[in-house]
C-alpha cells in the first residue's frame, strides 16, 4: 500500500473512531431524547411581550424537572385565533394541549376535538387540589356531564374611572346607575366625554354587562334567546340614554379597544368599561385611574360578565398521561406569568391570588375581591355554557348592536336585527 | 418618450407639483415612520401630530427581543423562491400562449382566468388537508407552492405579451438552421427576456413579500412565520403593542423600496406595457 | 405530420409514437404548459371542486353536515347581509376601478414629462402599493380615528366640526373606497406609464403638424393608443377588487354595523364567524360566478374592437 494510501486509511480510521466514540457518548442522550415524549403547547396571547418570554421560561422550568416530558411552546396569535385551531384540527395537526377563550373548549368539544378532562378533576379532588379554585370557577367549564377544560385564568369586565377628571367635575364616585349617568354627563364638558366605548368585541362587553348587571341574561334555562325581556331591554334603554345625553364619545362606534384605552388614557373620557389589566398597562397614568364598586341597577342587583378562560386538551393527543401531568403542573405553578409576565387575567387559584405580588397590586385584589364573587357567563339563565356561546359573541352581531347603539339609534329596530341575526345564528 | 424641448422653468415647476403630490400621497407612510421613533405608552398618551422625543428603543426591541430577523428571512427566502419558480413556469407558459394555437392553448388561456378570480377563502380547508398529507403543514413550501399558483396567471400574461413584442423572424431564422423549436426559445429568445422577465420578478416579489392572508393560515410556526403574520403577534387579545408595530413595519418596507429603486429603470415599455397588452 | 419511421432495434410502439409525437411539433406547446397545468389542478382545481361540493351541504369546518340542495343558495338570494354586501362589492369595484384609473393616469402623464429625478419619483409614489396592507391600513385608521386624529385637526383648523369616519355608515364606506384607491392606484401609474412610453411619436409630431391642441393630442392620440391596455388593467383591478379582503378587513371589520362588508368578508363571517361552511362556499361561488359574466362581458367587448 502506498503511503499516500495508508495516511488515507488512517485518517479513516481515525474519523471513524471519533463518530463511534460520539455515538457512544451521545447514545445515552440520544436514548433518553428518544423516550422522552414530546407534547405540543399552545398558548394565547394573554399579556404584553414579555408574557410569552415568561411562559417559555415556565415551560423550560417543566422541561428540566420532567427530562421525560419535554413540551413545546408556542404564542398564538389572537388574530383569527378560530381559523387557526379549526384548520389545526381538521387537518390532524391539531396541538396536544392549548389554552383559549371562555367557550373555546366547549365549541371544540361540541364538534369532537376535545377530551374531557373528568380523571383530571377527580385526581385534583383526590389530592385536595380542587379546593384550591376560587368558587365557581370549576364547574362553569361543565357542559355534557363533562368537564371540557380547567380554568386558568378569569376574565372579567368592570368600570374604570379618571379621578382627575372626576375632580375636575367635582363629582363623587358614582356606585348606582343613575349616579354613573349623572357623573358621566357632568363630565361631559371641554371636548371630553364622560363615557368611550369602541364598536369591537370589547364594545360589545358593555352590553353584556348591562344586561347582568341588571339581572338579566340573554337565553332562557333551556338555551333559547331572549334577547327581549324586560331587565335585558331597560339595560339598553339605560345605555341609550347615555348616549342620547351626548355623554358617550361619537367617535365610539369605530374605536377598537386600543382606540377606546388610548382615548381613557389620554385623559379624553372619564369612564370606561375594562379587563382588570387596564391599570397595569396604563404607565404613567396608573395614578389617575380607579376602579368603581360595582354599580348596583336600577332593582339593586349588581353583577358583570366574566369569563374563565380555559386550559384544554386535545381529543388528537397521543399522551394524554403526559399531557395531565403538564397540565397539573402548569395549572399549579403559573405564578411567573402574573410576576414575570404581567399577564391582564386574574387567576383561578387561591394560592396564586393569595400571592403577595397580586396582594399588591391594589386595583387588581380589590377587583378579586368585590367583582368576581358576583360574575356571570354569557350563558346567564341557560343551563350552563354551551357551543354556540362562541359565535353568539364572535359573529359580530353583538359587535354591530353596540355599534349602532353608539351611532345613537333607537332602541327598537336594534334589538329586532340584532334578535334576528341572533336567532339564525343559533339556528332556531 | 417623454415630450421634447420643455423650458427649464416648465421642468421644476412640474419638479416641485411631484414633489407636493408624492408627500400628501405618502402621508400615512411618513406618519408610520415617525411614529416607529416613539414607544407605544408614548404614542398611547400623545396628543400632538408629530413626534417628540424620538428613540430608538422599538429598533432595540426588535433586535434583541423578538424573532424579527427571523421573519425577515423567511419572508425573503419565500418570496425569492416563488418570484423564480413563478417566472420560470411563467416564461414557459406564456411562450407557448404567444407562439401556438390550438384547443389547448385556448382552453389553458381561459382557465388562467379562472385562476386570477378563485377567492382563495374557497380554498382554505382541502389546501389545508391536502398539504397535511403531503407533510408540509408549517413547511415554508406549502407557501411558496400556493404563491407560485396564485400569481401565475398575471406572470404569464406579461409573459406571453412580451414575448410577442419579439419578432418571429428570430426564430424561425434559427429554425432554419436546424435548431429545434425549443431550442430557438432558449437559444434566442430567452437571452433577450431580460427586462420582461425582470418584470415578472419584480411584481411576483412583491405579492408575495406582501402576502397576509394565505401565510397567515399555514405558517403558524414562529421559525418560518413571514413578515405581515409576524407582525401580527404584536397584537393582544385587546390590546397592540403600537410602537413594535410601527417599527416592524418601517424596516419591512425599506428592502421592497430599496430594490425597487434599484431596479425602476427596467420596469421600461418592454416590460410592463408589452404585459399588460392582455 | 409526418410520421418518424421505426428505427432498427427500438422495442414498444408507444416510444415510437411517443418520438413522433414530439418531432411532429404537437409536444412542444403540452409540456411547455405542463408544469403549470399540474400545479394548478392540484392547487385550485381540486379546493374549487371541494368548495363547491361544500356549497350543497349545511355543516362546520370540523363535522360535515348534511346535503341541502339548493338550500344555501336560496337563503342566500333571500339574505338582506348577502345582497348588501353584493352591493357594496360593486359600489367598491365601480368606484375603485374609476379612482385609481383616474388618477394614475394622470399621474402617468405628469410622470412622462421631462422632469428631473423622474426615476426616484416613479418609485416614491409607488410606496402606497408596496407597502403591506396590514401597515398602511393602521396608519389611516391612525389619521381619522376620532376627533383628535388627523383629519380631524385639519378640519378645525378650517373650522369645521369632526368627522367621525369609522363611526358613520356612509363616511365609512367612503373612507374604504378612497384608501383602496390610494393603494391601487401605483399600480395603473406604473403600467400606463410603461405604455405611454411605448406609443410612437410620430404621431404626436403629425398631430401637432395638424394644429391639434395639447388636449386634442391626448383625447385623439393618446387614449386610442391605451384603449386596450386599460380595458385589461381595469379587469384585473375588478376583480382584484371584488376579491380584496385586505382593506374593508383591517380598516373597519366589516363595520360600522356590517356597512363595509363586502362579499368576501361575509364569505369569511358565514365560515368561520357563524361556522357554517356551506353558507360561505355558497358566497365564495357566487361571487366566482359574477367575476367571470363580468370577464366574459368585458373580453367581448376588446374583440369588438
Amino acid at each position: 500500500m502506498t503511503t499516500k494510501a495508508r495516511a488515507h486509511l488512517r485518517k479513516a480510521g481515525m474519523l471513524a473512531s471519533i463518530a463511534a466514540a460520539a455515538l457512544i457518548g451521545l447514545a445515552p442522550m440520544a436514548a433518553s431524547s428518544a423516550d422522552a415524549v414530546k407534547l405540543n403547547f399552545w398558548d394565547m396571547i394573554w399579556g404584553p411581550p414579555e408574557y410569552i418570554d415568561a411562559a417559555k421560561e415556565l415551560v423550560g422550568e417543566f422541561n428540566k424537572q420532567h427530562p421525560e416530558i419535554q413540551v413545546e411552546y408556542r404564542s398564538v396569535p389572537w388574530n383569527n385565533w378560530y381559523q387557526t385551531f379549526v384548520t389545526a384540527i381538521s387537518s390532524g395537526t391539531a396541538p396536544d394541549i392549548s389554552t383559549g377563550a371562555g367557550y373555546q373548549a366547549v365549541q371544540l368539544y361540541d364538534q369532537g376535538a376535545i377530551r374531557p378532562i373528568d380523571d383530571v378533576i377527580a385526581e385534583l379532588k383526590a389530592d385536595g387540589e380542587l379546593d384550591d379554585f376560587l368558587p365557581n370557577t370549576v364547574d362553569t367549564l361543565r357542559y355534557d356531564d363533562h368537564y371540557v377544560a380547567l380554568p386558568w385564568g378569569i376574565d372579567i369586565r368592570v368600570w374604570f374611572y379618571r379621578k382627575d377628571l372626576l375632580e375636575q367635575a367635582g363629582v363623587k364616585v358614582p356606585t348606582t346607575w343613575e349616579e354613573l349617568r349623572a357623573a358621566a354627563k357632568a363630565t361631559t364638558k371641554d371636548g371630553k366625554y364622560g363615557i368611550v366605548a369602541s364598536g369591537d368585541t370589547g364594545g360589545s362587553h358593555f352590553l353584556y354587562n348591562a344586561i347582568l348587571n341588571n339581572g338579566g341574561g340573554l337565553f332562557t334555562a333551556d338555551r333559547k334567546l331572549d334577547l327581549k325581556n324586560d331587565r335585558n331591554m331597560e339595560a339598553f334603554e339605560a345605555l341609550a340614554a347615555m348616549v342620547a345625553d351626548g355623554s358617550v364619545s361619537p367617535a365610539s362606534t369605530g374605536y377598537n379597544s386600543d382606540d377606546r384605552r388610548a382615548a381613557f388614557n389620554r385623559g379624553q373620557a372619564a369612564f370606561t368599561l375594562d379587563g382588570p389589566g387596564l391599570i397595569a398597562q396604563a404607565g404613567a397614568e396608573a395614578k389617575n385611574i380607579g376602579v368603581l364598586p360595582p354599580l348596583a341597577g336600577p332593582h339593586g342587583d349588581k353583577a358583570t360578565i366574566f369569563w374563565v378562560n380555559n386550559i384544554m386538551v386535545y381529543e388528537q393527543t397521543k399522551h394524554p398521561d403526559e399531557v395531565k401531568t403538564f397540565l397539573k403542573w402548569w395549572s399549579k405553578n403559573q405564578l411567573p406569568l402574573w410576576t414575570k409576565g404581567n399577564t391582564g387575567q386574574l387567576p383561578t387559584r387561591k394560592s396564586i391570588a393569595a400571592d403577595k405580588a397580586i396582594k399588591d397590586d391594589v386595583a387588581r385584589a380589590y377587583v378579586l375581591d368585590n367583582y368576581v364573587p358576583i360574575g356571570k357567563t354569557t350563558a346567564t339563565n341557560a343551563s350552563g355554557i354551551f357551543p354556540a356561546l362562541n359565535d353568539v359573541e364572535g359573529e359580530g352581531a353583538m359587535q354591530s348592536f353596540a355599534q349602532e347603539l353608539w351611532q345613537g339609534k333607537p332602541v327598537g329596530p336594534i334589538v329586532d336585527t340584532a334578535e334576528t341575526r341572533l336567532k339564525s345564528i343559533l339556528k332556531e | 418618450m417623454a415630450y421634447p424641448a420643455t423650458s427649464t422653468a416648465r421642468r421644476w415647476s412640474l419638479f416641485w407639483l411631484l414633489v407636493a403630490i408624492t408627500l400628501v400621497v405618502n402621508l400615512p407612510i411618513i406618519l408610520m415612520v415617525m411614529n416607529s421613533f416613539q414607544t407605544t405608552e408614548q404614542l398611547v398618551s400623545r396628543t400632538s401630530i408629530l413626534p417628540h422625543d424620538l428613540t430608538l428603543a422599538n429598533y432595540r426591541y426588535l433586535n434583541d427581543r423578538t424573532s424579527f430577523w427571523q421573519f425577515l428571512w423567511n419572508s425573503f427566502t419565500v418570496s425569492g423562491v416563488s418570484t423564480v419558480t413563478s417566472a420560470a413556469i411563467a416564461a414557459l407558459a406564456g411562450y407557448a400562449l404567444s407562439r401556438f394555437r390550438g384547443r389547448l392553448v385556448t382552453g389553458y388561456s381561459r382557465a388562467l382566468f379562472v385562476v386570477q378570480m378563485f377567492p382563495i377563502i374557497l380554498a382554505l380547508i382541502p389546501l389545508f388537508i391536502l398539504f397535511r398529507t403531503l407533510g408540509l403543514i408549517n413547511s415554508p413550501l406549502s407557501v411558496i407552492i400556493l404563491y407560485t399558483v396564485v400569481h401565475l396567471p398575471f406572470a404569464t400574461w406579461m409573459a406571453r405579451a412580451f414575448f410577442d413584442t419579439i419578432p418571429r423572424e428570430l426564430e424561425d431564422a434559427a429554425l432554419v438552421d436546424g435548431c429545434s423549436r425549443f431550442g430557438a426559445f432558449v437559444r434566442i429568445v430567452l437571452p433577450l427576456s431580460g427586462p420582461g422577465l425582470a418584470a415578472i420578478g419584480i411584481f411576483s416579489f412583491l405579492f408575495s413579500y406582501n402576502e397576509f392572508f394565505v401565510a397567515n393560515v399555514f405558517l403558524k410556526d414562529q421559525s418560518t412565520m413571514t413578515l405581515p403574520v409576524g407582525i401580527t403577534m404584536f397584537m393582544q387579545q385587546y390590546s397592540t403593542d403600537w410602537g413594535s408595530l410601527m417599527a416592524a413595519a418601517t424596516l419591512t418596507v425599506v428592502p421592497t423600496f430599496i430594490l425597487f429603486l434599484g431596479i425602476q429603470k427596467w420596469i421600461t415599455y418592454g416590460a410592463v406595457s408589452g404585459g399588460v397588452k392582455g | 405530420m409526418t410520421v418518424q419511421p421505426r428505427l432498427a432495434g427500438e422495442t414498444g410502439s408507444w416510444r415510437a409514437s411517443a418520438r413522433s409525437w414530439y418531432a411532429s411539433g404537437d409536444a412542444l406547446p403540452f409540456l411547455l404548459l405542463a408544469p403549470s397545468i399540474v400545479l394548478m389542478l392540484a392547487v385550485i382545481a381540486y379546493p374549487m371542486l371541494t368548495g363547491f361540493m361544500y356549497g350543497f351541504s349545511t355543516g362546520t369546518l370540523l363535522k360535515p353536515g348534511k346535503f341541502v340542495g339548493l338550500d344555501n343558495y336560496l337563503r342566500l338570494l333571500q339574505s338582506p347581509d348577502f345582497l348588501h354586501a353584493l352591493w357594496f362589492s360593486l359600489l367598491f369595484a365601480i368606484f375603485n376601478v374609476i379612482g385609481c384609473y383616474v388618477l394614475g393616469l394622470a399621474l402617468a402623464l405628469l410622470m412622462n414629462q421631462d422632469v428631473p429625478f423622474r426615476g426616484f419619483f416613479r418609485v416614491a409614489l409607488l410606496l402606497p402599493w408596496i407597502v403591506p396592507s396590514i401597515v398602511s391600513i393602521v396608519s389611516w385608521r391612525w389619521m381619522m380615528a376620532d376627533q383628535h386624529a388627523l383629519f380631524n385637526q385639519i378640519i378645525g383648523a378650517f373650522g369645521g366640526s369632526p368627522i367621525y369616519f369609522l363611526s358613520d355608515q356612509n363616511w365609512a364606506i367612503a373612507a374604504v373606497i378612497v384608501i383602496k384607491i390610494w393603494r391601487s392606484f401605483p399600480f395603473m401609474m406604473l403600467s400606463l406609464l410603461a405604455a405611454l412610453q411605448g406609443i410612437d411619436r410620430s404621431l404626436y409630431e403629425a398631430a401637432a403638424l395638424d394644429g391639434a391642441s395639447r388636449w386634442n393630442q391626448l383625447r385623439y392620440v393618446t387614449m386610442p393608443q391605451l384603449r386596450n391596455i386599460s380595458i385589461v388593467l381595469c379587469l384585473l383591478m375588478t376583480i382584484w377588487t371584488v376579491n380584496d379582503f385586505d382593506t374593508p378587513w383591517l380598516l373597519t371589520q366589516g363595520g360600522p354595523a356590517n356597512a363595509t362588508e363586502n362579499l368576501v368578508l361575509l364569505a369569511y363571517r358565514y365560515t368561520f364567524g357563524r361556522n357554517d361552511v356551506g353558507l360561505g362556499s355558497a358566497v365564495s361561488f357566487i361571487t366566482l360566478i359574477i367575476l367571470m359574466a363580468l370577464v366574459v362581458v368585458m373580453l367581448r367587448r376588446q374583440r369588438e374592437r
